[in-house]
């Protein structure tokens, strides 16, 4: 089974790469194309026209697009993914300092979107030809029609402003020390041994997370029902029945298992999709990852900058699904065999 | 049936589902420190590369600059306690405090002032104040705390970029020593604060500097959370996670001052908002300029978005700057721009068509503003086509020609100098106007030349009023600024709009 992952990943690692060049090269023409000057941008308002062509020049804006996307790819194959226009940092350095930060957002909405989706999926199931099933499915379609950044302004407004319960600004109460070891302020602060400092990074990451996961869980939850009505069709369901298992025993020992595999395969679609919907969440709730930073290189036209994020997200979005492809293979015996 | 919970058990209860938490930082607030929920993070903690108007507050807590300003905008020493500039404004001579040490404990000195506002700018370092500080050719050290600037052309505005965007004295030393890599990571000014802790868009902790030359703070610690979301601050403030905020909504201001615990100001500041204007297309035409200009119901706009504290304006200055003409007036007359617009044989049956560019979002009310002038135009005989852009692609378009007859515009400029108002907006040789024009173009640039003072603001006083009745330039409003704050939180208000965190004070 080993053998069949790793040869998975490698194909998929493989597969990547011509991805990421035509990826990067669309990415670079769209935004070569933009009706922006980023040596306007990258210049002081008092600089004059004739400046402002200097810089264009000495930015290679004025050669062939061809010949200014072989540059940069000479560039980023090096590592150096350019340098933001706004800032005057390495592009590459801020992905770097910022990705952990989304990536723990990401993942704490994806913990609660599967453990909303999945409780919610069973509820529904269970409620089925129930009277109360069509206001389950009126609550689950209408929880599918709020989008991630409204579910941030309505979680802050209830438990941010009118219960006062919850912190939503930052990722840490002021006062308290922020440690960098690996960017993971959680994995970190334990690390150095403050757990206030874990506890303040968990209470200010709940609302954000809980935003997204909202935002996720209805689909999940809708997939899954309609995955168990699917298996409960199947022969060793009835089989089941026949051995005398309770209906939880069936449902919980026997048609989960087989319904879940669909509902991952997407849960692993949707984290690619929570990925990119931390952009409004993180502005938000001004927590400070990628997509806070993403949101300043857009209003700043910092060209080099969108580059290097969009380049993450898409790298990220690829491992993603490497590692739920890999992960479907070890659930699914049926793969293996073929 | 109502529970009997005592408050004992029920504040435990709370503190278990960690509800408790916020409450009792209210109840404990900490006078020796502040939260102020900022906008806008630095780009960068090297002062003297970016101009960003939004970031300077920040900058001049841990750093100084030579000249400063005082709450009416005068210039003030500040770093630099005598300056003298030559009749010619080919030379100025400055000389320095020397009780004036950095956070590290070195003492700055002329060899600082030259390092930062020469020696960087010729290194090839990618600073904003290379540009500032162009005709800047030498600066001659005669000792320790006096040395003279030489300039290669008339220099008449030095004075007032010296305490302007960028013009910040850094640490020669620690910067040639530790690097620069180091100076950005621990950055070290001569400022009231010393920066204690910095995390990339999210919040900057200053600690009270106390061996500063000036007055101390008033408060040890401020913390700075940046807040990019204008609804997030709203929020903020009023579930009292920050003790102030700037630049919130005016109605959400105007909510907050009926409130008992928070105080609310609606601040006019030195930023203009305007239409910037062709001389060409339909504008080649000066009777639908002034038409357009005076169609324009600019205290209407005023009451609508910005509560009434807006002032309206009749040229591009700000009430109480040196360029400000208090006896004009541009009249808000639709009757009038109706006879312009017939004496070029247009009218609301006929309308003029132009185009109106504007940005969604860059200052508050942009879009609503444009869309209201486009029906005050529509009455009068004026069909504007509104177009939506991007800030970012104003000077792509300005640079290509591409901006239509008119684009809503704003301009922030501190030190209130004419210069930095209508000169640099009718600069032909800068970016930002779209009107090239050779008569109004030559006139800006003469006034660049100008050394002294006097005659230098009476020809922008002069030129303003002409850029105005020839409909090259359709100021609207003075721009506001939003601060809400905890009552018993004071602070000094600032002519440009300035939220400086060594004015906080309780009390």
């Amino acid at each position: 089974m080993i053998a069949t992952v790793i040869t998975l990943i490698a194909r998929r690692l493989l597969a990547a790469i011509p991805i990421l060049l035509i990826v990067s090269a669309l990415l670079f023409c769209l935004l070569r194309t933009l009706p922006v000057d980023p040596a306007a941008m990258s210049l002081p308002p008092n600089a004059t026209i004739a400046e402002i062509e200097a810089k264009r020049r000495e930015m290679g804006l004025d050669r062939p697009l061809p010949e200014q996307y072989v540059i940069w790819l000479h560039g980023a194959l090096h590592g150096d993914l350019g340098q933001s226009i706004q800032l005057r940092r390495p592009a590459g350095s801020l992905v770097t300092a910022t990705l952990p930060a989304t990536i723990q957002l990401a993942v704490a909405a994806m913990v609660i979107a599967g453990a909303l989706g999945f409780g919610g999926g069973l509820l529904l199931f269970h409620l089925r030809g129930t009277m109360l099933e069509p206001v389950a499915d009126l609550v689950s379609i209408l929880l599918l029609s709020i989008p991630e950044f409204l579910w941030g302004l309505i979680l802050l407004f209830v438990f941010g402003v009118l219960l006062r319960a919850l912190p939503f600004t930052g990722e840490v109460a002021p006062g308290l020390p922020v440690p960098h070891i690996s960017g993971f302020l959680l994995i970190d602060s334990l690390l150095i041994g403050h757990p206030d400092v874990f506890y303040s990074a968990c209470r200010h990451l709940v609302l954000p997370a809980t935003a997204l996961g909202l935002a996720f869980s209805p689909t999940i939850m809708r997939v899954l029902r309609s995955s168990l009505f699917d298996v409960y069709h199947e022969e060793y369901i009835q089989q089941a029945r026949l051995r005398g298992l309770s209906e939880r025993q069936v449902l919980l020992g026997h048609a989960l298992k087989n319904a879940a595999l669909p509902t991952l395969t997407l849960a692993g679609v949707q984290f690619g999709i929570l990925f990119s919907g931390t952009l409004l969440v993180e502005v938000i709730y001004s927590y400070p990852g990628m997509g806070n930073l993403m949101v300043d290189a857009v209003r700043n036209a910092d060209l080099p900058l969108i580059q290097a994020i969009g380049l993450t997200y898409c790298i990220v979005v690829l491992l993603i699904n490497t590692a739920v492809d890999s992960l479907y293979l070890v659930l699914n015996p049926k793969l293996r065999v073929r | 049936m109502p529970i009997d919970l005592p408050r004992r058990t029920l504040l435990q209860l709370m503190a278990g589902l960690g509800l408790a938490a916020p409450l009792g930082r209210i109840a404990a607030a900490d006078t020796n420190a502040a939260t102020i929920g900022w906008p806008n993070d630095v780009p960068t903690w090297d002062p003297n590369q970016r101009f960003t108007p939004d970031a300077q507050p920040i900058f001049k807590a841990v750093f100084d600059q030579p000249l400063n300003q005082d709450p009416q905008l005068k210039l003030i020493p500040s770093l630099v306690k005598a300056w003298e500039l030559a009749p010619d404004a080919l030379s100025m001579a400055v000389e320095l405090r020397d009780d004036v040490t950095f956070h590290n404990g070195e003492k700055m000195t002329t060899a600082d002032f030259r390092y930062s506002f020469l020696d960087r700018v010729r290194s090839g370092l990618k600073l904003d104040i290379a540009n500032s500080m162009k005709k800047v050719q030498d600066i001659v050290i005669e000792s320790p705390t006096k040395a003279v600037m030489k300039f290669d052309s008339p220099a008449p505005t030095m004075p007032q970029w010296l305490a302007f965007l960028g013009s910040y004295v850094v640490p020669k030393n620690y910067i040639e020593s530790q690097g620069l890599d180091n100076f950005l990571k621990k950055p070290v000014g001569t400022g009231p604060y010393k920066l204690a802790e910095y995390e990339l868009n999210s919040r900057i902790v200053l600690e009270r500097n106390d061996k500063y030359w000036g007055p101390p703070a008033k408060i040890a610690r401020i913390t700075i959370q940046i807040i990019k979301d204008p609804s997030a601050r709203v929020a903020a403030i009023q579930s009292g996670q920050v003790d102030c905020t700037i630049n919130i909504p005016v109605r959400e201001a105007q909510r907050f001052g009926a409130e008992a615990e928070l105080a609310a100001e609606i601040n006019p500041i030195t930023r203009v908002i305007m239409l910037n204007v062709r001389a060409d297309l339909a504008f080649a035409d000066e009777n639908v300029r002034l038409a357009a200009h005076h169609a324009i119901d600019k205290s209407a706009l005023s009451k609508a978005f910005y509560g009434g504290a807006a002032v309206p304006l009749s040229v591009l200055a700000t009430p109480g700057t040196p360029g400000f003409i208090e006896d004009f007036t541009f009249k808000y007359d639709p009757a009038l721009a109706k006879q312009l617009l017939a004496k070029s044989n247009f009218g609301p049956t006929h309308p003029v068509k132009i185009g109106l560019a504007t940005t969604n979002g860059q200052f508050p009310s942009d879009y609503d503003i444009a869309r209201a002038i486009v029906q005050m135009w529509k009455n009068v005989g004026i069909e504007a086509d509104l177009q939506v852009i991007e800030y970012a692609k104003y000077f792509e378009l300005n640079r290509g020609g591409k901006l239509p007859e008119a684009t809503l515009y704003s301009w922030d400029n501190a030190t209130g100098d004419p210069e930095i108002f209508l000169g640099y907006q009718l600069n032909p040789k800068m970016p930002f106007s779209p009107w090239k024009d050779e008569d109004i173009g030559n006139k800006v640039l003469a006034l660049f030349n100008v050394a002294d003072y006097n005659k230098r603001i009476a020809g922008y006083r002069d030129l303003e009023r002409y850029a105005v009745e020839k409909g090259a330039s359709m100021p609207l409003l003075q721009s506001v600024v939003t601060v809400v704050r905890k009552k018993n939180l004071a602070y000094q208000r600032y002519g440009n709009g300035w939220l400086l965190p060594q004015t906080l004070r309780w009390g």
